[in-house]
């Protein structure tokens, strides 16, 4: 692949499905998100970011059990491949180059005048 | 789970079924999961809302399954190939293709245009919050027409008296003239109105508390852009000025002598916002000012009084839930009640308008602001509906003349298995797609025809700007589609009903009948009516405009040429003869009141001395001066001119029709007698010839006239000048102006150029009437030249075998064009007469008409043939002159 490009939600996503491990599902994501970030997430906007990510290659995904809340519905967990792996590490490296980059006196901001 | 905790059903099902399958459980799982803690934690209700939120937001188009290929895999292969077969079909046969889509592109441009119109027209009063619950009360005195104006009481009657009326205001007209602050002057107009008004009306203040803006006597709140012509940029909040009246209103500019009202206190500004409505304002005063002008008398008190229904504008508020039908019955009440004692109005109704019917609306006496009646919109509406229907015609024609090619398709169709309504579908989704494609050339259309029609004179009173907004695209498109269904369903329809062994086995036996279809049926049927419709429209056109021609060149019987009338805008007439008389090539200066056939006609009783009651007549009183017959060179046929001096005034000079109608049968017998006017003694001293008096299109013949001394009344300075120099003289007249009145800049007009301008808006209709009767011919023309294409293709190789066994170019002409001037020749036998008929009938209510006869009919008749033969020559000509080996060598 030629790039390992992400947007910033879909690293976010691809980042707690680290964090969750083996429980990386629809609604424990959602949850996840919303409490580490306190920022609220839609159940399309989530589904849309874990479909693209899969379909690029980065997720994994297979069926879990139904649970009765479910309605017998089936949870799909989802994992980091190796080729997710390194897009997250190459969004990492990038990020880092481009802070070292920046001189130390840009950040030393000073409101003395 | 708990069954009685499930989301709503037809939520999950819209969600089954936009969703992608492969995605669905997984999703709708998590759905569940979120919506089961979510009741645990805020109820049933707020979780449903929230489910609902979240499905509408899966709503996106990964999520959504795609278009092809799931499971209904046949079906969606199949609306495929419609859409492919329809695009071919279109590609395929590019001239009719054109002639469809133009065809129906224009035709669906005039349809938009009506469409922005009426857009335009509801996007009034839309600003207001309490919109939908404002109504408007109309005065209708039996027999006359209806006023938007009311009695001054009407509407805060109705509130104290009705409890399903929550508020009213009242504008009343009659505050416009100058207002003054320091050496600064501006011209303002308004209403007289209670401070309900912002309760009732949303125009919001940028200065100024709207509650109690107007309650105190002698406030004002004014305009944004009057407010900084004033003030400049001074704060105008609680500034005095000074106000001179000059009875100034929507209606005129000719101001009366300015009347000094005293000062007035600025207690607010509205705020600069576009304020699309049908009142239209500088100032609004506060009502409780009137109480002091009627003390003083200088306006007249309307406080108790009912039978002035001309001066007051009146609206209500009502309650939540009130419908039209209680306010009406309401407002009836009230009428009964304070019209009852009353001989003249006893049957008088009052009557509640909606805000909304207000624009577009119907027609209505002293209207603040003009707009086209409702009745207008309906004309045009079923003329663009005339030529929608001829363009649809165009394709029904075309789809039915190719339904020979098409015979094999449809059976090769059927026998694969297609049932009638997937055929039906087909055509159909053919003819929604050439509409969609015509739709596309009819806003670029649009884009023309909304600029031409913008600059049409009228619109300088109609104010339309066409903006029309999301919606009217979204009702195009619903508009598009449905053309597409209209046209395409008797297609749809009949082709759909072929039988596939008939059509595979023997495409001719299909021909012969054409689907049941004689050969002098339908097709031409239809064809005759379109070039019926385009005759009417042309022969209608030339007449129109030969009304125009005649109304420009009509001889008056009196000079208008080389007269300036100025609008005196109050100053004394004597000032302004005094300053200007100096000017060299001045030579006349006269006064009237009001020019002639300018549209104003003051009527007065006029009776002779010793006559009876009953025998007086309503006669037209101009007031004017002793020069009046010179400036505009009117005949004298009898007796002399109006003296001058003092004691002018008890000697008039009347007109022709007055001798007649007195009975005298020579004018010099009026001469000396002594009449009434209203009740003052008169006396004739001369008479004048008849001219027209009357706005030339009113259909009213010169009515009986008197011309009279009356220095009040002046507002008119009419100054006849010499041909040569005449814009250095005008110059000099504006100096002169500006020495006597500094404050108002000089309006003036030529009187050739007034009486012109009369007719523009004649001048508007025929561009309007021969706009349309260009489209229509076009169409028409349009679906004859598909039907010679067609005909003369189809018909090459009898054309070939005819040649090879002698036939002349010529014959052969004749016989391809034969089939196409039977049609145009049925269509002038109907539409000839037709024409003459109902032009007739309008005709006839003009006095002052351009003649309409044979030659008329006879040059719209040319036209149409002329089109129509240009139109289908080059067809046959070019089959007959083919040679015949190139259309019989190859089968």
């Amino acid at each position: 692949m030629k790039s390992h490009r992400l947007g910033e939600f879909e690293e976010v996503v691809m980042l707690t499905v680290g964090i969750l491990y083996n429980d990386a599902y629809g609604v424990s994501i959602k949850k996840e998100i919303e409490n580490r970030l306190s920022r609220k997430v839609s159940v399309g906007a989530l589904q849309t970011a874990l479909k693209r990510l899969e379909d690029k290659g980065y997720l994994n995904s297979h069926d879990g059990e139904g649970t009765q809340e479910r309605a017998g519905r089936p949870k799909r967990y989802f994992e980091i491949t190796a080729h997710g792996k390194a897009a997250l590490e190459y969004t990492r490296s990038t990020r880092n180059t481009l802070w070292d980059a920046i001189p130390k006196i840009a950040l030393d901001v000073k409101f003395n005048g | 789970m708990n069954p009685e905790n499930t989301p709503p059903h037809f939520i999950l099902r819209f969600f089954k079924w936009f969703c992608h399958p492969d995605m669905h459980p997984y999703i709708e799982g998590d759905l569940l999961e979120l919506y089961d803690e979510r009741i645990a934690l805020s109820g049933k209700k707020k979780a449903d809302r929230q489910f609902i939120v979240d499905v509408l937001l899966l709503f996106r188009p990964d999520i959504i399954k795609p278009l092809e290929g799931f499971k209904r895999l046949n079906n969606y292969g199949m609306l495929k190939n419609y859409f492919k077969v329809s695009f071919r079909n279109i590609l395929k046969y590019k001239t009719f293709s054109f002639i469809n889509i133009s065809g129906l592109a224009i035709a669906m441009s005039v349809c938009m245009l009506i469409m922005l119109m009426l857009a335009d027209q509801k996007s009034y009063d839309n600003f207001h919050e309490k919109k939908d619950r404002i109504y408007r009360i109309l005065m209708h005195p039996v027999e006359q027409s209806t006023y938007a104006t009311s009695p001054y009481p009407t509407s805060v009657t109705l509130k104290n008296e009705y409890p399903i009326i929550e508020d009213a205001t009242r504008l009343r007209r009659g505050f416009g003239g100058d207002a003054k602050y320091k050496e600064t002057y501006a011209e303002l107009q308004g209403y007289f109105t209670s401070p309900s008004f912002f309760n009732i009306f949303s125009y919001k203040l940028e200065q100024g508390d709207p509650k109690t803006a107007l309650s105190q006597p002698n406030s004002i709140v004014i305009s944004k852009d009057k407010a900084i012509q004033l003030f400049g940029y001074e704060d105008p909040l609680g500034k005095s000025i000074e106000y001179f009246d000059r009875g100034l209103n929507e209606f005129t500019s000719e101001g009366e002598q300015a009347k000094n009202w005293g000062s007035f206190t600025i207690t607010g500004v509205f705020a600069e916002k576009d304020y699309k409505s049908h009142l239209e304002f500088d100032v609004l005063v506060s009502e409780s000012s009137l109480e002091l002008l009627y003390k003083e008398d200088k306006i007249a008190d309307l406080t108790n009084e009912w039978t002035d229904m001309y001066r007051t504008y009146n609206y209500v508020l009502v309650n939540n839930n009130v419908d039209i039908d209680q306010i009406n019955a309401a407002a009836q009440e009230l009428a009964n009640a304070v019209f009852k004692e009353d001989n003249h109005l006893k049957d008088a109704q009052f009557i509640a308008q909606p805000l909304s019917k207000i624009r577009p609306g119907p027609a209505l006496g002293n209207a603040p602001t003009t707009g086209l009646p409702m009745f207008v919109y309906y004309i045009l509406g079923v003329l663009a509906a005339v030529i929608m229907f001829s363009a649809c015609l165009n394709y029904t024609n075309l789809s039915i003349a190719r339904a020979i090619t098409r015979a094999k398709e449809i059976g090769v169709r059927k026998v694969n298995g297609a049932s009638r309504s997937n055929l039906i579908m087909q055509f159909l989704s053919e003819s929604i797609i050439t509409a969609l494609l015509a739709l596309v050339l009819a806003n670029i259309l649009l884009l023309f025809l909304k600029s031409a029609f913008l600059s049409l004179w009228v619109n300088q009173f109609l104010n339309f700007d066409l903006e029309g907004g999301y919606a009217v695209y979204f009702i195009f498109i619903g508009f598009a589609i449905l053309i597409g269904l209209i046209a395409g369903s008797f297609p749809a329809f009949k082709l759909s009903s072929y039988k596939p062994i008939k059509a595979l086995k023997n495409v001719n036996e299909i021909s012969k009948d054409r689907l049941g279809l004689s050969k002098l049926g339908m097709r031409k049927a239809l064809g005759v009516f379109q070039f019926v419709i385009s005759l009417l429209f042309i022969v209608t056109s030339i007449l129109l405009f030969n009304q125009f021609k005649y109304y420009m060149q009509f001889q008056y019987k009196f000079n208008p040429q080389n007269v300036v009338n100025i609008n005196l805008q109050s100053n004394d007439f004597d000032k302004v003869k005094t300053a200007m008389s100096s000017i060299e090539g001045v030579s006349y200066i006269s006064a009237c009141a009001y020019l002639p056939v300018s549209g104003r006609n003051d009527n007065v009783s006029l009776n002779k001395f010793e006559g009876k009651d009953e025998d007086a007549i309503a006669t037209v009183n101009l007031s004017t001066d002793d020069n009046f017959i010179n400036t505009l060179e009117i005949n004298l046929i009898a007796g002399k001119n109006l003296p001058a001096g003092a004691g002018a005034e008890n000697f008039i000079i009347v007109n022709e029709s007055v001798v007649k109608s007195f009975g005298y049968n020579n004018p010099h017998e009026i001469i000396g007698e002594p009449f009434r006017v209203g009740n003052d003694e008169v006396q004739v001293v001369g008479v004048i010839e008849d001219f027209p008096f009357h706005l030339l299109f009113t259909g009213r013949n010169t009515s009986p006239l008197l011309l009279r001394h009356n220095k009040d009344a002046i507002n008119y300075a009419s100054v006849k000048i010499t041909a040569t120099n005449r814009s250095e003289i005008v110059e000099q007249l504006e100096q002169k102006w500006k020495s006597i009145d500094p404050i108002h800049p000089i309006k003036y007009e030529f009187y050739e150029d007034t009486l012109s301008n009369n007719n523009q808006g004649i001048f508007d209709i025929v561009s309007i009437i021969g706009f349309l009767s260009f489209l229509a011919i076009t169409i028409a023309c349009l679906g004859l030249l598909g039907m010679a294409i067609y005909t003369t293709e189809r018909r090459t190789k009898e054309v070939g075998i005819r040649k090879v066994l002698g036939a002349n170019e010529l014959n052969l002409t004749l016989l391809l064009s034969k089939e196409f001037l039977i049609i145009l020749g049925i269509a002038v036998l109907i539409s000839a007469p037709l024409s003459y008929f109902l032009n007739n009938l309008w005709l006839q209510f003009l006095v002052y008409k351009a003649p309409f006869g044979f030659t008329t009919v006879l040059t719209g008749v040319l036209v149409l043939l002329v089109l129509g033969l240009v139109t289908i020559a080059p067809q046959t000509f070019r089959i007959s002159r083919q040679n015949p080996t190139d259309s019989l060598r190859s089968e």
